[in-house]
């Protein structure tokens, strides 16, 4: 990520935090600082679209960001939009505060591979389990893009990264198996390189009553790209340098199996690829914040 | 719309010290509690996950002290009045989040009931081991206010106190329990409902949200005026820059030195009103004990012996442990021959302060007390040897 660019440029409103109207003003107040080429481009555009689309009240929806490059999505968003920037990890965590103090609302979560599988692994597993009301988009980059090109622990087996500068060897994270396991109602995981889907699964997300996660897996150019440029290319191919988005998309789309096809296919032929698609659905299951209010009403009705 | 059931029947109950401190907290409008069970600390999660959702409030249990402490702060943020309690290794996991409320301005209470440490220690036994860490409770720098209670009525009176602090001066608040206060049962008389609606700072957006309400200073005086904390999912919210450093004009400001100056300022320029303090037989004292919590009920009486025996001593007391009130600690110790300061730890983190206000011109002697009581006796033991 470029530390360069203005953080509170040119835009001056006679007051700064009360705008009237929401807009999903992307890049009208605010340049981008992504690297060329990175996938959080593309997540900031669908998200200002889906939220344009859907009509959501920003006021019923505040976004809590955790730490990556990934946070600075929120500089995309328009300043009416509700939104924190938290602490590496503890994201869902403060989500869950929101939502028990005031139910209406229903958080989305960004958090990033190291802040979600990492750090804040026990928050995400607790929030599944609790199947509260919101959404959390895991981006996985493979990598640790904003403390500079560190292992994190979705990077891929063999992969090169400045913790691992030999290989990685140890057993990648996969947050869609942990949030099956821990109880999440609405599973998902899809790439950059399928914006589509990830507009569709968000918008079905939004509409689900209980905990959603969908992983979406996305480009670091910067140190994810140029650390791998040869090892985990298409083998045999001409040009198959990972050394642009575009190509780093294609390698994307190509290493990622649909769920449907990975049900045929051996372990070892799933071995460091992506399966994406629709993991779970339930939308009926218990919400935490309703079930929390049948307690409140015993409790008021002074039963045991 | 305020509970029926939020206010306890005015009049005397017997309680335990931790659950008047959970009644103090519902009292004064907490609708939030995230915690996890810690000895000595776990009576109050257990006793307001009874009684929050009587009066329509949230207590969760959370998976570790780093979820509770954000969990408060995503509920303060929206606003809602919160407060968590743990012991010493709790506070320790959440110093980060402690640090970031700070930097965030936002209202958070803390209860904690400290016990014996390093480490897991003797965990039943009360050591003010953090009353030097509550003062540096995070990264970076920043003021809090730390309430020491010394009887089980101050747990409920104090916490009370302590949300009004936090929402006046939005800045984390302590409450410096401990094993044996959080453990004792006392007699507790609880106010009118009238009473302590009367003394409530409700979480309220301000009349009029437009225009410059983010401002902290009055521009006809130059003083600290701090708006109220905004609210997450209102018009009144910085949005962006929430999280990010500014001045006091309410505006984000590129220079580090001005939000920082801010942080502490806006809380030390206002002693007068955040300094309690109590005094006893202190005005023709010429030996003073300065002493906070429990050590100052062992005090009174050694002090009424002293008395019986002709040896002038008296109490400073300190409610507001931090920040600390340089200025009436420098009146109370100007004309003594020798200080004492009975604490409840070894190394004397108070003593440390009332040495450094007196510049070391008069003799301070700690008696250090390491999970156990101080009898009477011990420090009459010190008062009789310094006035032979
Ligand atoms: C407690 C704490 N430890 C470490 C950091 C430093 N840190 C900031 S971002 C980051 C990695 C983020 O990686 P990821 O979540 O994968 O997001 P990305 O930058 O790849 O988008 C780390 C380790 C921090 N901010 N806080
Ligand atoms: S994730 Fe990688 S490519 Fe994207 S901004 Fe960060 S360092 Fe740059």
């Amino acid at each position: 990520m470029s530390g360069v660019g203005p953080m509170y440029p040119n835009e001056k409103p006679e007051h700064p935090y009360l705008s009237k109207s929401y807009v999903g003003d992307l890049l009208g107040n605010y340049s981008s600082r992504f690297c060329a080429g990175c996938g959080y481009g593309i997540i900031a555009q669908i998200y200002t679209r889906v939220f344009e689309d859907e009509q959501l009240d920003p006021f019923l929806h505040p976004l809590v960001i955790g730490i990556g490059c990934y946070a600075q999505i929120m500089l995309l968003v328009h300043s009416k939009a509700q939104k924190i920037l938290t602490l590496h990890g503890r994201a869902p965590a403060i989500a869950t505060g929101m939502k028990m103090a005031n139910p209406k609302m229903k958080p989305i979560i960004f958090s990033g591979d190291g802040d979600s599988m990492g750090i804040g692994g026990n928050h995400f597993i607790h929030l599944c389990r609790r199947n509260l009301d919101c959404v959390e988009l895991v981006f996985n980059n493979s990598i640790y893009g904003m403390t500079g090109g560190q292992g994190a622990p979705t990077t891929l087996f063999g992969a090169k990264s400045s913790t691992t500068p030999y290989k990685m060897f140890e057993n990648k994270a996969d947050a869609v198996k942990i949030a099956l396991a821990a109880g999440a109602t609405y599973v998902a995981r899809t790439t950059v390189a399928h914006p589509r889907t990830f507009m569709k699964y968000f918008k079905k997300a939004l509409k689900h009553k209980g905990t959603s996660v969908i992983e979406i897996v996305t480009p670091c150019v910067t140190y994810f790209g140029r650390k791998n440029l040869d090892n985990l290319g298409f083998e045999g191919e001409e040009g198959s340098k990972m050394d642009t988005g575009g190509k780093m998309i294609e390698w994307i789309r190509r290493n990622s199996v649909r769920n449907n096809q990975a049900k045929f296919m051996t372990e070892e032929e799933l071995f460091n690829k992506y399966v994406i698609g629709e993991f779970r659905y339930e939308p009926n299951k218990p919400e935490y914040a309703d079930e929390y209010a049948k307690i409140q009403k015993i409790a008021m009705e002074g039963k045991k | 719309m305020i509970s029926e059931k939020r206010f306890l029947q005015a009049g005397k109950h017997l309680m335990m010290g931790n659950e008047a401190m959970s009644e103090g907290a519902i009292a004064a409008g907490c609708t939030f509690f995230g915690g996890y069970p810690i000895t000595p600390s776990t009576e109050v999660i257990e006793h307001l996950a009874k009684r929050l959702p009587e009066v329509g409030g949230v207590c969760m249990q959370m998976e570790d002290e780093l979820a509770s402490i954000n969990a408060v702060m995503g509920a303060s943020l929206v606003g809602a009045k919160a407060m968590t309690a743990t012991s010493g290794p709790g506070l320790a996991l959440m110093a980060e989040t402690i640090s970031m409320g700070a930097n965030l301005e936002i209202p958070f209470v803390f209860c904690d009931v400290q016990r014996n440490g390093p480490g897991t220690g003797y965990v039943t036994e009360p050591h003010h081991n953090d009353i030097g860490f509550a003062r540096f409770s995070g990264n970076g720098e920043f003021q809090i206010i730390a309430l020491a209670p010394m009887n089980c009525q101050e747990l409920y009176d104090l916490t009370i106190t302590a949300f009004n602090f936090a929402e006046k001066y939005r800045c984390p608040v302590f409450l410096m329990s401990d094993a044996y206060l959080g453990h004792l049962h006392e007699v507790v008389d609880i106010p009118t409902r009238e009473e302590i609606l009367k003394k409530i700072i409700k979480r309220e957006l301000p009349a009029n949200t437009k225009g410059r309400v983010f401002s902290y200073k009055d521009p006809s005086t130059g003083e600290y005026v701090i708006p109220s904390p905004p609210i997450m999912g209102t018009e009144y919210c910085p949005g962006l820059f929430l999280h990010q450093p500014h001045g006091p004009d309410g505006l984000p400001t590129p220079k580090p030195i001005v939000f920082q100056e801010m942080l502490i300022e806006k809380i030390t320029s206002k002693m007068d009103e955040i300094s309690l303090t109590e005094t006893y037989k202190l005005d023709d004292a010429d030996i003073v004990i300065v002493s906070y919590g429990l050590p100052v009920r062992s005090s009174y009486r050694a002090v009424d012996i002293a008395r019986e025996e002709g040896i002038k001593v008296g109490i400073f007391r300190l409610i507001t442990v931090w920040p600390f009130p340089d200025e009436k600690v420098k009146v109370a110790v100007k004309d003594a021959k020798a200080v004492i300061v009975p604490e409840l730890n070894y190394t004397g983190v108070i003593a440390e302060q009332v040495e450094r206000v007196t510049k070391l011109e008069t003799p301070v002697i700690k008696i250090p007390k390491v999970a156990e009581f101080h009898h009477p006796d011990d420090i009459l033991k010190v008062i009789r040897e310094v006035a032979k």
